[in-house]
This record gives structure tokens, C-alpha cells and sequence, in this order.
């Protein structure tokens, strides 16, 4: 048997290949296919049963387990797997029998052969550079209009076909006008399109092209994609799933679309917006792209474990959006099939581990979109904070000393001291409860309160937060009488979270001056106090400063008094377990206070917080990092449970995909976005470019668009998808406007979707494009076009989530007043992509047509063809209403019903209707005029007329592009 | 013309079954997806592939299951084990004590704070039938079935909030994004009723689940396999109703001019898609018939009404009840039912043990009793499976919110242990499985997981939990979370 039957065999067994030289074995296309088929289950990356795996080179080279080496490089008869996967030992044989079917012939002899030429190894393609190819030898060099077109052509020829004539304007303009913005072109749109392509249909094509990307409503229809894929909603989430301000950033992708962002800076600005120097209100609003995860507001909920779930969320959503690599099955093991280890994952998982935000149900962090100003205010603000607080932490030796003859009164529970000094808290407490501490001390310039985790395992941490939400301290003389002392200012050793420490002494009797600084959600939100909310990271210290030196007399006492009323997982207190009170006399902290140019800055400060506090507008979500001081600490959890941690990681990209990443010491979202769109990460620009050309043609070149890893499907078109992802990222320099064009503008594109049934059975899918693409409407698309045709759609564009129709009772989430009151006037027609999203009710309409709930990451909607779908678009009291506007609309047109029926098919085809299908539509009008109905039917003036518009909206030709 | 009549044909009649390679289709009748049977993605196994055109087309399950569908009565809030099927003496006894310290230490609770209270079973326990199952007398109907009923008293989870542990029961994880178990069930087997949705949702106590839809969202299979959410009251099934004004037959000349038009567009284009949508239109004339029959209740006679408790054009889980058997009767694959309102906190009349939680226990009693004799009495019990439960157990421990005590009495949520019950279809019927401790706080003797419980459900409908699987983020998925490790089906339920 030759070598070329081997192949052959393979070949058939429905393994992808790209035609060339038979005779060399190259490993992924001979090689790698049979290791997943037969191998990595046990051999990879969850598994590596004898110590062998099939992912990683350096471990099928090395020893197996058993002492022999798997692969010896140039010697199969040296090779322990040869000698497995021939063995006839059941013992002995690979796989074995209980795993699946021997090897066979044809199988062994490729693996020989691979093994005596060298053993050469390839990585998969999606993580080799895209590489261009020319194309030589076409049958037909006239047919291509671009290189795209000789890829497609080599492609069509190769498999004995030709491509099918170029479609009809008509059947062209109506594809491309959905495809680029989501509607229907008008008659007068066609006619102008037509009677240009009489005297230059190539200058008329790029006219009509042009016009399309630059109408407004290009945003809005490529808006829909990327917001399945960011897993946009304007709700939370989970039980009570309330309400969410987020649409400006829904409203930011249409704009950024619309202008033509390119690519890279759109993916930067929404990755690692907030981390870009001096950045814009826009630009950290982009990066609300990552706060459309989950935030779980029910009673009980814990925190740390939905903001971790975020986090995870965030992390594989960024895989499959840029990457398409399926990278969530690395948080419990490596990946079974791609090289990436288990640790890598958790790196990547530091980049966005490092955000403030935590599941709190006012979701801070929050962007107040109130201007230029605003931002500025905010940023010069925490940077005051930082350096006024960075004086108190300069001082580090200072001489602290424990307090004495302590006397501690519980207000619930216990109060103890332990061997090492702490106090500790015990028992049932409730929400603001206050520990009171009374004791001798010498006289004190400073007092330094430390909070300890209940665990002094830092795999045990985070633990539930601590917040004294309230602090006071007295001086009680000998005759009992009792004294104040106001603090003047608390240093952190680092400042995070949603409150000001400098909040905590609001009820003094000064207090007023701190109230500026609670942050969101006062005190049950956390934002009043000092400690760390809603979870304590580790221990944490704090120096409080009482505004003049403490004077005490040996007789003298001080009382303390820590309150704690903040709440966290919405029900649980976040109390002090265990503390220390320390004081010190040390004449550099009076100083502090008494520098003027500190007092200059906090007069800054607290200006720039009563400035801010007139500027009120809407808050969106958005993405802030914690200080560098401030750092989480990412750890490896064990088999992916949160609960049992490893040792400690740092954010870096995997080995892989390395090229490009300029990796520094404290590495940040903004380095990891920066790779991404380094132009030598080889999955970026094809992740993008697959996804555009699945939009216009129905399926990607890559099927599986969230998945270019070894277990997705091989791309149909490798030269054609590395073409196109080098022109993008290289010629058009991101453009994302210029590939559609491209695309739509090309012989490819340009082909009529009737086809011979050859070429249907030969190719059903339409992966070769031997004919022009032919698609449902997208649920968007549905709507949007049975409004356009009727002239009810709105094109106001932006602002809040609107209201259309949707029948009673939809709306039923416990534990929520929401309620789905429809929007008047002209909001009520909006374009679907302003629909309200409810996360765990979705909108009827779009979910019949196979739009995604939004909960995660979707990368493509598959589409399905159910009954649930034409009840909607015959019953819907919504679609009803657009057939009576289009029945107004045929009545206007003409008064005879041939012109009208004729108009109507052309509003909502484009195509021209022949005389037969005008009689069955006229004898249906007939037949439905003889009814009687009663009056106050919702079908407008003329019954049978809006019967006949809801038909011809039904048609197959009106619901497909 | 005698082409596109024969691909009409074949797609009426014919589908692709399940183990049919993606090679061998080119019958060209749309899309299909793809999933595996198999090891891994490319692995030695079968693959399963769905066709887009029929995604609903009855398949066989791996093994022959006793199981044609399921009915499961989710009891959302999550009833109290306590009041209802594990009976505690000791429990008793301690009613009133401080907790001990023991039995806080390491826990988390939603809204117990401190020390709390024991609270001993609220109402008398008495053993019924044959096999003397422990039943208290809140539900006087179903103790007489008793002997019907597979108890497995051990049931825990890891989730101790609504939300999460009602997706964990039902989609196997407490993230939403996982497919439903009815999503999974009518991906694996279809449907024998083409003209009803396969999967539908029945809800009561005016309230959806706390999950929302994702506890019937179809997660990461294709969208198709949503449970279809329908209402006792108004149009069952969400637009199926004509517009006022059209009649029947008014729809049906509609169609016939839809139908004529579209068959020559499919002439002209060749369109595959176009024969499938000429077919579900169809398809959808029929449900309208068929979905409005299956929820006419007036056509039940009275005896059967009194038996349900039963009032025709009410919101109620008695109505629900009787709509289950009716849909069972009509080949539907997986029913699911929530009842809204079992969260005895104490915190409110609407919820108390000593207070709502009795009417809750009335409202079920009396149709669930019904069903089951109902469905035995057509010889339809022993392959319909019926799965009571909720989402976790209530503490032995008296709520005390805030840290004070309260006026009705509650308790709040515990993962630790919980009672499910299954009835039907190759279910071991007159046992109880596994045990909890003396005051009913863990599950201690044979505890069974949330994915032990999928992974005998799917056994009973003949799967093999490892095998029905479905390729997203890399790895095979499945209904019994590829995450846990031991998960296994709970042989002792099984006859």
C-alpha cells in the first residue's frame, strides 16, 4: 500500500485537510488529528495517565512512567507508543480495549513514518502567525474582484464547481443592507441603486456600499453582535435581577462602531480604559464592557464567591471574544487539548482579580458620567488621598505601646484577651454593635488600631469583611467625668474599597467635616468606616490621630468605642473578631497635622467633594484597579474551587501565545489588552475577521467562532481567513468598516443564493461559496424590519432601554416591584437593539429567535427553526400592528389591490412579484375581505387588507436576507 | 415540483437519528449541530447530531430507560424537611435550647446571626402504608400513597441561596448558563408530540422561580431546547392565539397562500431552509389546535375536578397538576412544575411555619395525591417519573434575623440536608434512602449530591450521565457537571 492511500485513509475519515505534498507527513494535519482521536482523553492535559501527555511536546519526549520513551525521535522502533498501539497484549495494547478501538494500519504507519523522519512537532494553526499565500492557477482568473475572491475561487475549483452568477441588484442590495445595518433598503433606495448599475455597477455597488456603513444604523446592527458577546443586560442578574444603568455603554459601542474605532482601540479602550493615561470619561466607560457580568443582590448571597465568579467570567469572556479559545476548562486542570497550564489561568485571572468592584449591590465602582470636570475632580482627588495618607505611612518606626488594665465591655457576645494581647469578639453580635475598650495608657500622640483575620492561613483569606463604622474616643477622669477626644485624620496602610477611612468619625461632635467622605451605599453599602469591606484580604492597620496630643494623668482613663453596622452579603455583620489598640507619643504625627501645605491639600479635597456632590448624573459600573499597594492576592485554587487555594500567582499571558506581550513587573489589564492587539498575537485579528465574515455569509470560516482551539472545527479556508486577518490588522489598520466592504463588494458576496442542487447537496452549509449567502433574519432584524416596512421604526437613537409590547405577565421576579410598562409615543417602535434585557426574563420576541439570555459569553447564535417562531411573527400583537401600518401604507400607494399587493411584496422583498403569486395574494384579500369583523379588532381600518400585509411579512422571502 | 413534494416528505417523515455521522448528511435539510456521545469531541463514540429542522424528532436513549418523561414538582423557597418527611425525636427534645456551639462552627447561614435557638418539628409525624414512611399531617392525601414513594432523605448541596441552589438543581451548576435537565432531556430524546412544545414550564404561588427562566434556559445548547414557559390563564402558550377577528379558518387560507408562494421560492432558490420553514408554519397551524385542546380543563369531568382540587381558568398548582397529566397524556417529554412560596423564614404570615407554610402544604396535598393515582389508574405512572423537591433544607435551628427573636416561626436555609421524593417510572417505589443526623442538620448514611440525583434521573430515561454530553468551552459538558468528581447514580431509588 502506498503512502498516499495511508493519507488517503485519513483523509476520509473526515480529518481537514489543505491540499499539498502526500508524501511528507506534516503533524498536524496527519499526526495530531489521531493523538485527539485516540490519545489526549487519557494522555492530556486533565488526564496524564503514566505520566504522558499528547499536548505538550516535552512530555511524550521525555520517560514515561513505565521507562520507556513514548517517542524517540528518527527511531519508531525504539518508540514505547509504537510498540503499544501495535501490541496484540491486551495488557499491553494502546488504547486500551475498555477505551476505545486499536489504531488502525493506516493509523500506525503514519505514526512510524512521522517518528523516522524526525518527529517533527507543529503547533496547532490558530496559535502559529497567519501566514499569506498567493493564489496561482485559477480556471477563472476573470470571476475574482479582489485576493479574497481567489481564495474563495481556489477553494470552488478545487472541488469540481463553479461559482453561480453574480445575484440581481435587487437580490444584492437587500443582503448587503441588512448585512451592514440591520434593515431593509426602501424602494427608492433600490431605484436609485438600480438605475446607477445601468452605467457602472462596480461605481453604483461602492456607492450604495458607502452609503450603508455611513447611515447610523451600522452601529446599531453590529452593536447586536458584540453585545452577545459582552453578555449585555440592564439588569443584574440572579434573584432579585434589578435594574441596571448601563446602556451608556451599550450607547458607546454604537458610537465607537459608527466612527470606526478601529479595532485595536476599540478592544483596548473597553479592556483597559480606565488604566490608559489620563484617561477620558469615554474611555472608562468602554470598560463597562466588563461590568455586565452578574452581581447577585439576594439576601445571603456571598459576596467573595459572585465577585470570584465575576472575575472567572470576566477572564473566559476575554478568551472567547478575542481569542476563541476555550479557556474555562483551565480552572480546574491544564487543557485537555491545547498547551496551557493550569497556573496560566490563574495568572491571567490576576490581570482582573486586581478590580475594586465585589458584588455589592450599589456596584461600586461607578462612573458618574458628569463630564470631563467630573472625572478630573475624582482622579485629583484619590490622588490627594494617596499622598496625605502616604505622610502618616512614612512613618514606620515609630514606638507603639499596648494599652493597659484593660477593661472590655461586649455589647453582645463576649470580649476576651488572648495569650498575644488581641481582643477577641464572640457570641451572637448584632448589626452596630459596639465594642467598647476602656484602659490606662500614658499620654499618646497616636493610636493604631490592627485588624486580624480570625485564621492566620492566607489560604484561608479573604474572610468576612471588618468595618467600624463608627469610632469615638473619651478621656474619663478620676471623678468620672468624661471628655471627647476628636480625631482629626486616620491613615490606612492602603486606601481601597467603597469607603473613606476618614468616614469612620462622622459622629463626632466635629463630625460633619468627615461626612463628605461615605462612599456609596453608606453605611449597610460599606461605605462609612475604616477596616476592609465587604472582605477582609488580610491583617490591616490603621493610625488614628486625635487632634491634639493626649494628656493623661496616671489616673486617667480612655474610652473607645468601635460600632459596626455594615452589612455584607446583604444580611451578614461585618465585625472586628480580633484587634489590638496600640498608642504612641511621637511628635512627628502632630507635625502632620499642622503642616499647611497638607491643610492645603485636605481643603482640596474636601472642596473637590462638595463640588462633586452638585454634579449629579447617572452612574455606570465601570472597571477600576485597586492601588499597586492594594493588590489581591491571586491564587491557584485546587481543581478550580475557590475554597481550597495553592500557592500564589502573578497576572502574565500563557507560554502559548507569549509574542507580543511586553510583560513588566507589576503587569496590568492595560499590558495584558496591549498583547492582545500587539499584531503578533496570531488569533486576534482571525478572531475578528471570522466573526465578520460568519455576519455576511451565515457561517464562519472557522464554524466554531468561539472555538480555534484543537477540539473546535478546522477552518474551511485557513489562506482565506489568514488573508484577511493580515489585511485587517496590517492594510486596513483595524478598520472594521473597510473588511465589510471589502467583503461586501466581492464576487464572493456578489453571487446569486439560488443554486443547482448539485451544489446544495455537495455543500450544504455553503462552506465552499459556490453561491451567495441566504439567511434568516436575525431576531433583531425580525422586528426591525416588520416596523421599517409599515414606517413605524423609530431611528432615534441612544439613551435608556425602552419598552415595546410584550403581553402581561412576562415580568413575574420575586422580590422586585419591577414592572414592564410600555413606552409611549415613538419609543414604543424603537430599534431592537434599545429593547429592555431582563436578564431572567427575557423579551419573548427575541428569545424565539434564538437570541441568547445574556448570562455569558455567546460567540454565535445557533440558529433553529421552530413553530414558537411563526406564532410570533403571525400573532404578536406587535407584528399585527406593523401589518396595519403596512396595509395604511398599501392604501396610500394605490387604490387598486394588484398595485397594492405588488408594493407591499416589493417593501418587504425587494423582489419583483410574478402574476401568480399577485392572484394568490389577491384571491386571499378577496377571499378575507368577505369576512365580517367585529369593530374593535386590532386590525385597523381595512381587515383584510392588514391579513394579507401579515402574510406577505410571513413569507419565506421576507424573513430571509 | 416532484422534488421539493419529496423533500417535504422526507422531512416530515424521516429524520436523522442520533448516531448518523455528519458525513452522511447531505440530505440537505438545514443546519444541523453536532454534540458527541463519546469520550471527547473527536473521541471514538458517536456522535449525536440534531437537525435543526427537527430538532425535537424522538430519539432513543443509550439504554432502553423505564422513563418516557419526567414531572417535576419543585417546591420553590425550599419546604421544610423538617415539617414534612424527616421525622426527628431528638430534635424535639432540644426545642428551645441555645444551639450548640458545635453546629455553627465553619457554617454560613443567610440569616441566622449567633447563637440561635433549637426548634423542635412544628407538627405530628405518623408512619403510613406498607412501608411505614414517616409522614406528618400536614399532607393527610399523599400518606395514602405512600407505598408509591421513594424518599431519599440525604440530599445536600453547596448552595445555601435561592438563586444559585435552584439553578444548581436544575442545570447542575449555580451559574446561570447551564442547560435545564428538561433541556438536556428533550436534546437527548426528543419529543413524541411534535404539535406541543417538548419542554414546558408551569408556574404557581404568582411568582417565577428566584432564578428567573435560566432554570428552564437551554445554556449552552442551542436555544431550541428552552423549556416554553406556559400559562393556565390567557393563551397557554405565548401568541399561539389568532389575532381577534381571524377564525381558524381565516389562518388557514393565510397558510395555504403562504405555503403556495413559499414552495415556488423554494423551487427558484433551492433553499433547504425555506422546505423547513414551509414545515414549521404547519407545524405551528397545529400547535394552535393541539396546545389549546391540551389546556382546556373544562374537558375534565367533575370527579376528576374533585379529585385535583381543580377550578378551570385559575393560576393554581391543583390546575397545574391535572395540566401535567394532560400534557403527559400527550407525549410531552419533560414537565416542570414550580410552585412559588416555601421559603419558611418566619419572617412573614405568607411564609411561617405556623402560618402560610400550613395553606402551602394544603395547596399541594391534595392534587400531587390526585396525580399519582390518576396517572396509575391509566397505566401511565410506570413510565412517567415524578421528582418532589426543593432547593436545599431548613435549619433545626429556629431563625433568629437580626439576632433577635421573632414573632412567627421559621427557619432558615440549610444545604446540609434535604428530602427529595420521586415516584413512577423505574423509581423504587415504598423506600426511603438514605439518612440525615438525629436533629435532621446533615445527611450522614448514603448522602446523595444534586448530580447523583441528575445522574439517576438521566439513568432512568436511559443515559448515562458521562456520555450525554455537549462541547462548549472546550470540554464535553454535562448535565452532571464535569467539574465533580464521584458523582454516581443512586441505585438504591432505582427498582
Amino acid at each position: 500500500m502506498s503512502w498516499k492511500r495511508f493519507i488517503g485513509a485519513a483523509l476520509a475519515s473526515g480529518v481537514f485537510s489543505s491540499a499539498s505534498n502526500a508524501d511528507e507527513i506534516r503533524f498536524n494535519r496527519d499526526v495530531r488529528p489521531i493523538f485527539t482521536k485516540h490519545c489526549t482523553a487519557c494522555h492530556g492535559g486533565v488526564k496524564e495517565a503514566g505520566g504522558i501527555s499528547f499536548v505538550f511536546r516535552d512530555r511524550l519526549l521525555v520517560d514515561g512512567e513505565s521507562g520507556n520513551i513514548p517517542v524517540v525521535p528518527g527511531k519508531p522502533e525504539k518508540s514505547e507508543m509504537i510498540r503499544r498501539v501495535k501490541s496484540k497484549d491486551p495488557d499491553e495494547i494502546m488504547p486500551q480495549p475498555k477505551h476505545g478501538p486499536p489504531l488502525s494500519s493506516a493509523e500506525i504507519a503514519i505514526l512510524e513514518k512521522w517518528i523516522a523522519e524526525g518527529a517533527e512537532w507543529e503547533e496547532h494553526w490558530a496559535f502559529m502567525p497567519p501566514l499569506e499565500t498567493q493564489v496561482a492557477g485559477l480556471k477563472n482568473e476573470s470571476w475574482p474582484s479582489s485576493t479574497l475572491d481567489r481564495h474563495v475561487l481556489s477553494k470552488i475549483e478545487g472541488s469540481g464547481l463553479t461559482p453561480t452568477p453574480e445575484a440581481a441588484p435587487r437580490e444584492w442590495l437587500r443582503r448587503v443592507s441588512f448585512d451592514l445595518t440591520g434593515l431593509p433598503p426602501t424602494l427608492e433606495e433600490l431605484a436609485e441603486v438600480e438605475s446607477a448599475w445601468k452605467t457602472d455597477p462596480a461605481a453604483a455597488r461602492a456607492r450604495a456600499v458607502d452609503k450603508l456603513l455611513a447611515s447610523p444604523a451600522y452601529g446599531e446592527r453590529w452593536a447586536a453582535v458584540w453585545l452577545d458577546l459582552a453578555r449585555y443586560a440592564d439588569t443584574f442578574g440572579f434573584e432579585k435581577d434589578p435594574h441596571r444603568d448601563i446602556w451608556p455603554w451599550r450607547d458607546w459601542i454604537i458610537r465607537a462602531l459608527n466612527a470606526d474605532m478601529p479595532y485595536d482601540q476599540f478592544s483596548v479602550e473597553q479592556l483597559a480604559g480606565d488604566l490608559l493615561p489620563g484617561a477620558t470619561p469615554d474611555q472608562i466607560l468602554a470598560t463597562a464592557f466588563h461590568r455586565n457580568t452578574q452581581t447577585n443582590s439576594e439576601g445571603g448571597t456571598d459576596d467573595e464567591e459572585f465577585r470570584v465568579a465575576a472575575v472567572i467570567d470576566r477572564v473566559s469572556t476575554v478568551w472567547t471574544t478575542w481569542q476563541a479559545t476555550t479557556f474555562g476548562c483551565v480552572q480546574c486542570h491544564d487543557h485537555p487539548y491545547d498547551p496551557i497550564a493550569h497556573d496560566e489561568f490563574y495568572e491571567f485571572v490576576d490581570f482582573f482579580n486586581q478590580s475594586e468592584d465585589s458584588d455589592l449591590t450599589n456596584e461600586f465602582p461607578k462612573l458618574r458620567l458628569a463630564g470631563d470636570e467630573f472625572v478630573a475632580l475624582e482622579r485629583d482627588t484619590r490622588a490627594l488621598r494617596e499622598q496625605l495618607n502616604a505622610d502618616g505611612r512614612a512613618i514606620s518606626d515609630a514606638a507603639w505601646k499596648p494599652l493597659g488594665n484593660l477593661v472590655l465591655t461586649p455589647q453582645f457576645g463576649t470580649l476576651t484577651i488572648d495569650s498575644t494581647g488581641l481582643i477577641v469578639s464572640e457570641g451572637t453580635l448584632r448589626r452596630g454593635v459596639t465594642h467598647k475598650v476602656n484602659a490606662s495608657a500614658e499620654p499618646f500622640d497616636a493610636l493604631r488600631i490592627s485588624i486580624h483575620p480570625v485564621s492566620d492561613d492566607p489560604k484561608n483569606w479573604p474572610e468576612m469583611g471588618v468595618m467600624v463604622t463608627d469610632f469615638k474616643m473619651e478621656k474619663i477622669s478620676p471623678d468620672g467625668s468624661r471628655q471627647p477626644i476628636p480625631i482629626a485624620e486616620i491613615f490606612a496602610d492602603y486606601l481601597a474599597g467603597p469607603s473613606d477611612p476618614m468616614s469612620a468619625f462622622a459622629g463626632q461632635p466635629d463630625g460633619k467635616k468627615f461626612e463628605g467622605f461615605s462612599g456609596p451605599g453608606g453605611k449597610g453599602g460599606g461605605g462609612v468606616g475604616f477596616g476592609e469591606y465587604p472582605r477582609l484580604t488580610g491583617p490591616r492597620q490603621f493610625v488614628l490621630l486625635p487632634a491634639h496630643r493626649v494628656e493623661l494623668s496616671p489616673e486617667d482613663r480612655i474610652e473607645i468605642s468601635l460600632s459596626q453596622g455594615a452589612n455584607a452579603n446583604e444580611s451578614q455583620g461585618t465585625y472586628l473578631h480580633k484587634f489590638r489598640v496600640e498608642t504612641a507619643s511621637d511628635t512627628r504625627y502632630p507635625l502632620l497635622l499642622r503642616d499647611p501645605a497638607r491643610a492645603a491639600k485636605w481643603q482640596s479635597v474636601i472642596a473637590n467633594i462638595e463640588r462633586m456632590a452638585t454634579m449629579q448624573s447617572t452612574e455606570v459600573p465601570v472597571m477600576r484597579d485597586r492601588a499597586p499597594n492594594a493588590r489581591r492576592d491571586t491564587r491557584v485554587f485546587a481543581r478550580g474551587n475557590r475554597l481550597t487555594k495553592e500557592h500564589s500567582v502573578k497576572a502574565d499571558v500563557p507560554e502559548l501565545l507569549k509574542k507580543g506581550y511586553l510583560g513588566r513587573e507589576a503587569a496590568n489589564r492595560l499590558d495584558m489588552a496591549r498583547w492582545l492587539v500587539s499584531g503578533e498575537n496570531p488569533l486576534t485579528a482571525r478572531v475578528m475577521v471570522n466573526r465578520l465574515w460568519g455576519e455576511m455569509f451565515g457561517i464562519g470560516i472557522v464554524e466554531s467562532a468561539e472555538d480555534f482551539g484543537t477540539s473546535g472545527i478546522p477552518p474551511s479556508n485557513l489562506p482565506l481567513l489568514d488573508h484577511l486577518a493580515l489585511r485587517f490588522q496590517n492594510d486596513h489598520k483595524w478598520s472594521i468598516k473597510a473588511v465589510l466592504r471589502e467583503i461586501a463588494l466581492s464576487s464572493t458576496y456578489r453571487q446569486a443564493s439560488a443554486a443547482s442542487p448539485e451544489i446544495v447537496s455537495k455543500d450544504p452549509k455553503n462552506q465552499l461559496l459556490a453561491r451567495g449567502p441566504r439567511n434568516r433574519l436575525t431576531a433583531e432584524m425580525v422586528r426591525d424590519q416588520a416596523l421599517a416596512v409599515g414606517g413605524l421604526l423609530s431611528r432615534k437613537m441612544f439613551g435608556p432601554s425602552v419598552f415595546p409590547q410584550q403581553p402581561d405577565g412576562i415580568w413575574n421576579s420575586v422580590y422586585s416591584g419591577a414592572v414592564w410598562i410600555e413606552s409611549p409615543g415613538e419609543d414604543k417602535f424603537r430599534r431592537a437593539v434599545y429593547t429592555y434585557m431582563k436578564r431572567t426574563s427575557g423579551f419573548p420576541g427575541q428569545l424565539t429567535f434564538d437570541a441568547p439570555s445574556r448570562d455569558l459569553c455567546s460567540a454565535r447564535r445557533l440558529i433553529s427553526n421552530t413553530p414558537l417562531q411563526a406564532l410570533v411573527t403571525m400573532n404578536d400583537p406587535a407584528h399585527i400592528e406593523a401589518a396595519v401600518a403596512l396595509a395604511a401604507r398599501m392604501t396610500a400607494h394605490s387604490g387598486e389591490i394588484h398595485a397594492q399587493i405588488t408594493h407591499a411584496f416589493l417593501t418587504c422583498t425587494q423582489r419583483i412579484p410574478d402574476e401568480l403569486t399577485i392572484s394568490d395574494l389577491e384571491s386571499l384579500f378577496q377571499d378575507l375581505s368577505r369576512e365580517t369583523y367585529v369593530k374593535d379588532a386590532k386590525l385597523g381600518p381595512n381587515p383584510a387588507l392588514t391579513l394579507t400585509a401579515n402574510t406577505i411579512l410571513n413569507l419565506d422571502a421576507s424573513l430571509t436576507k | 415540483m416532484k422534488d421539493l413534494e419529496q423533500r417535504l416528505r422526507i422531512g416530515e417523515l424521516s429524520h436523522l437519528t442520533r448516531r448518523h455521522f455528519l458525513s452522511k448528511c447531505t440530505t440537505g435539510m438545514g443546519a444541523m449541530w453536532l454534540s458527541s456521545l463519546g469520550d471527547n469531541a473527536f473521541g471514538a463514540g458517536a456522535k449525536l447530531v440534531k437537525d435543526a429542522a427537527r430538532p425535537f424528532a424522538p430519539d432513543a436513549p443509550h439504554l432502553p430507560g423505564k422513563a418516557k418523561r419526567v414531572i417535576y414538582l419543585h417546591m420553590a423557597g425550599a419546604p421544610s424537611q423538617h415539617e414534612l418527611f424527616d421525622y426527628k425525636p431528638e430534635l424535639k427534645k432540644l426545642d428551645g435550647q441555645d444551639c450548640p456551639k458545635e453546629f455553627l462552627e465553619g457554617k454560613q447561614f443567610a440569616f441566622i446571626q449567633g447563637v440561635p435557638k433549637m426548634l423542635g418539628p412544628q407538627f405530628k409525624f405518623k408512619q403510613h402504608g406498607q412501608s411505614g414512611a414517616w409522614i406528618s399531617d400536614r399532607l393527610p392525601h399523599l400518606a395514602t400513597v405512600a407505598d408509591e414513594l421513594c424518599f431519599i432523605k440525604s440530599m445536600h448541596t453547596d448552595q445555601f441561596n435561592h438563586g444559585p441552589a435552584q439553578l444548581l438543581v436544575h442545570t447542575g451548576t449555580s451559574i446561570p448558563g447551564g442547560p435545564s435537565i428538561g433541556s438536556w432531556a428533550t436534546y437527548g430524546l426528543g419529543t413524541d408530540n411534535q404539535n406541543l412544545p417538548g419542554f414546558i414550564v408551569l408556574t404557581s404561588g404568582g411568582k417565577n422561580p428566584d432564578a428567573g427562566k435560566s432554570v428552564w434556559g437551554s445554556g449552552y445548547l442551542p436555544s431550541v431546547y428552552q423549556g416554553v414557559q406556559c400559562r393556565s390563564q390567557g393563551e397557554p402558550v405565548l401568541y399561539l392565539k389568532n389575532p381577534d377577528g381571524v377564525s381558524r379558518d381565516m389562518r388557514r387560507r393565510s397558510l395555504d397562500t403562504l405555503d403556495r408562494i413559499n414552495r415556488r421560492i423554494a423551487e427558484e432558490t433551492g433553499d433547504p431552509e425555506t422546505v423547513t420553514r414551509i414545515a414549521q408554519y404547519e407545524m405551528a397551524f397545529r400547535m394552535q389546535m393541539s396546545a389549546t385542546d391540551a389546556f382546556d380543563l373544562k374537558q375534565e369531568d367533575g370527579a376528576t375536578h374533585a379529585m385535583y382540587g381543580t377550578e378551570p381558568g385559575k393560576e393554581s398548582f391543583a390546575n397545574n397538576c391535572l395540566l401535567a397529566r394532560r400534557l403527559a397524556e400527550r407525549g410531552v417529554r419533560y414537565i416542570q412544575l414550580f410552585d412559588w412560596g416555601w421559603d419558611s423564614h418566619g419572617a412573614g404570615a405568607n411564609e411561617a411555619l405556623n402560618a402560610g407554610f400550613i395553606d402551602r402544604c394544603k395547596a399541594i396535598d391534595k392534587p400531587i395525591t390526585a396525580l399519582i393515582n390518576d396517572l396509575k389508574r391509566r397505566g401511565m405512572l410506570e413510565d412517567t417519573l415524578i421528582v418532589w423537591g426543593g432547593e436545599f433544607g431548613r435549619t433545626p435551628m429556629r431563625e433568629n434575623r437580626g439576632g433577635v427573636e421573632m414573632a412567627l416561626i421559621g427557619r432558615d436555609h440549610n444545604p446540609g440536608a434535604f428530602t427529595v421524593w420521586m415516584a413512577g417510572g423505574g423509581v423504587k417505589a415504598g423506600t426511603s434512602y438514605g439518612e440525615t443526623d438525629p436533629i435532621g442538620y446533615e445527611a450522614i448514611k448514603d448522602k446523595v449530591s444534586v448530580h447523583d440525583l441528575h445522574a439517576t434521573m438521566l439513568h432512568l430515561l436511559g443515559f448515562d450521565h458521562e456520555k450525554l454530553t455537549y462541547p462548549f468551552q472546550g470540554v464535553n459538558q454535562r448535565l452532571s457537571n464535569i467539574t465533580k468528581t464521584g458523582t454516581k447514580v443512586v441505585k438504591g431509588a432505582v427498582a
